[in-house]
């Protein structure tokens, strides 16, 4: 009896329990396979020894330690060094302003929903929102300052450009995903396409756009901290001088400085943000 | 009578709250604007040299030594290109084996100890994320040397703070019951994590690591610029010898390759999800 039973248990279920059934299984099995064989590829590729990646990581505290450490904090609290950090701050400030002032329209355009015109201006919003994300800060940097000279002239039009792709996507996911009731309404009445965005558009993504506004603030400032790196004036500026005169505990009291100020930053952002959600 | 009396009441109210709310619109965008010319006037004004930019002409002349593209460039470019992309994987695999311990810390269900690990796991994150890639390069440059190295650890070091988040808030978020019933079960602890917690938080995770691959493609493409390898490494040199085309054709090769990353990273988006 009791044999009997045991038998018709085996037939009915497998033995052991597995999450993925046969087909599966495998395909799960290729990828993961294949993604490792490309990675082990890669470090063969570009001569990475893989002894040395795993061994870095410990001796890495101690290059760390005994290079940056102590940071020269008085280096970092001399007047000049200050003046380049309210630098820095007008900078990401001005940036901002400009790229999010350049990106509205270039969201307008590249919205699919209320884009004026779709087969000119769509595909030109989205090109110029496109290209200035995919170039990194950094480069738009180094074009501003062979083309302007060094200075933060050069470092505010490339954050400019940085924000447009920043928040030129953002802003445009933001439009395409309003209700288009208002929308239409507006088109039954006769209303423009500038009319549509304005009265119909705007309303609607008002307190959105506030907010990735000062979103794009706080990026623009974690940028501009290293924009003068490349001679786009501000804190960069005094890293990459350091850098190469190879003052390492003034870089370290630099870096110090920098993630105090990118956290600053970060919580004035996320305060305005909430003061921003709470008057809506 | 009285009904329209506090009706009227009612209306004037609503007037001076309208009032009073554009009075402070008006305030704030005044604020905003009267900084920015602030800004404008330090950044723009007094910190540029305009006799060296040299007017709409000289503007335009130095835009124009970009346009020469140099085809020679071509097969010097196919190498870097390739390695930039490795990097960004590479560095995004990393990054996803740092933030495995660093989510575990972060989540306020599943931490080890609130006090004082989940703190750390929080603060873990936040630096993470603001260091800039850059910075992040230049310590690893000095720290292992020159190469593809520092790219890949700088890469993944700037991954974590975001991957990890997103992982964490995933864990904070998921179902209970099913992590109960395999506990109820006698599951051990790691058969709680793979069977209770890693189904619900697996497709949030791997679209936030595709998301982060693109990134980390913009992101090793400039490595180059402070000693890590990669197409930043072939731009720093063209611009150091002023071939201006050769910078052009860099900037072409950097575009193709995010084209590129991001239509990958669009299928794969849509195999996950």
């Amino acid at each position: 009896m009791t044999e009997h039973a045991g038998r018709i248990q085996r037939s009915q279920a497998p033995k052991t329990w597995s999450r993925y059934r046969f087909p599966e299984s495998l395909w799960r099995f290729g990828a993961v396979l294949a993604i490792i064989v490309f990675l082990g590829y890669s470090m063969a590729f570009m001569n990475v020894d893989i002894g040395l990646l795993f061994g870095a990581l410990g001796g890495l505290l101690g290059v760390i330690g005994t290079r940056f450490y102590p940071p020269d904090i008085a280096y970092v609290l001399d007047a000049g060094y200050l003046a380049s950090i309210l630098d820095t701050l007008q900078m990401s400030f001005l940036g901002g302003m400009a790229g999010v002032a350049l990106a509205i329209p270039l969201a307008w355009f590249s919205a699919w929903n209320v884009s004026p015109h779709r087969r000119v201006l769509f595909p030109l919003g989205r090109l110029g929102v496109i290209s200035a994300r995919a170039i990194h800060e950094t480069i738009w940097t180094i074009l501003f300052v062979s083309v302007l000279g060094f200075g933060m002239l050069a470092g505010v039009s490339a954050l400019t450009m940085f924000c447009i792709g920043f928040a030129g996507k953002l802003f445009s996911d933001e439009i395409e995903a309003v209700d288009m009731g208002p929308v239409e309404a507006m088109r039954a009445t006769g209303a423009n396409s500038l009319q549509v965005f304005l009265f119909a558009v705007v309303p609607q993504v008002r307190v959105a756009f506030t907010g990735i506004a000062i979103y794009t603030w706080d990026v623009a400032f974690r940028a501009a901290t290293v924009v003068g790196f490349f001679g786009g004036g501000g804190m960069g500026w005094y890293l990459k001088r350091n850098v190469q005169q190879l003052e390492n505990l003034r870089v370290g009291a630099i870096i110090l400085s920098i993630i105090a100020m990118v956290l600053v930053a970060e919580f004035i952002s996320g305060w305005l943000r909430a003061a921003v959600n709470r008057a809506k | 009578m009285s009904a329209t009396d506090t009706h009227i009441a009612g209306l004037g109210a609503q007037t001076t709250l309208r009032r009073k709310r554009q009075m402070k619109q008006a305030l704030i965008w005044t604020g905003v604007l009267v900084f920015a010319a602030w800004c404008a006037h330090g950044t723009i004004i007094a910190d540029t040299d305009w006799s060296r930019v040299g007017g709409r002409s000289g503007v335009l002349a130095s835009i124009g030594r970009y346009m020469q593209l140099d085809l020679g460039l071509l097969p010097e470019l196919v190498r870097p290109t390739i390695e930039t992309f490795m990097m960004a994987s590479v560095g995004t695999v990393l990054g996803c084996f740092f933030s495995l311990p660093v989510a575990w810390l972060g989540a306020a269900n599943v931490t080890p100890s609130k006090t004082i690990l989940y703190p750390v796991g929080r603060f873990l994150m936040v630096l993470s994320r603001s260091v800039h890639e850059i910075v992040w390069a230049l310590i690893f440059v000095s720290a292992v040397g020159l190469g593809a190295l520092p790219g890949i650890l700088a890469i993944a070091m700037r991954s974590v703070g975001f991957i990890s988040k997103i992982t964490a808030e995933a864990i904070e978020n998921i179902d209970a019951k099913p992590v109960e019933a395999i506990r109820a079960t006698g599951g051990n602890q790691f058969q709680v994590m793979y069977y209770g917690i890693l189904p619900q938080i697996y497709p949030v995770v791997l679209a936030t690591i595709i998301f982060e691959w693109d990134i980390n493609i913009r992101r090793s493409a400039v490595m180059g610029l402070v000693g890590a390898g990669g197409l930043g490494l072939l731009f720093f040199r063209q611009m150091n010898s002023f071939n201006y085309g050769g910078v052009s054709m860099v900037i072409l090769a950097i575009l193709m390759l995010i084209i590129l990353g991001e239509i990958i990273s669009h299928y794969l988006r849509k195999a996950v999800i």
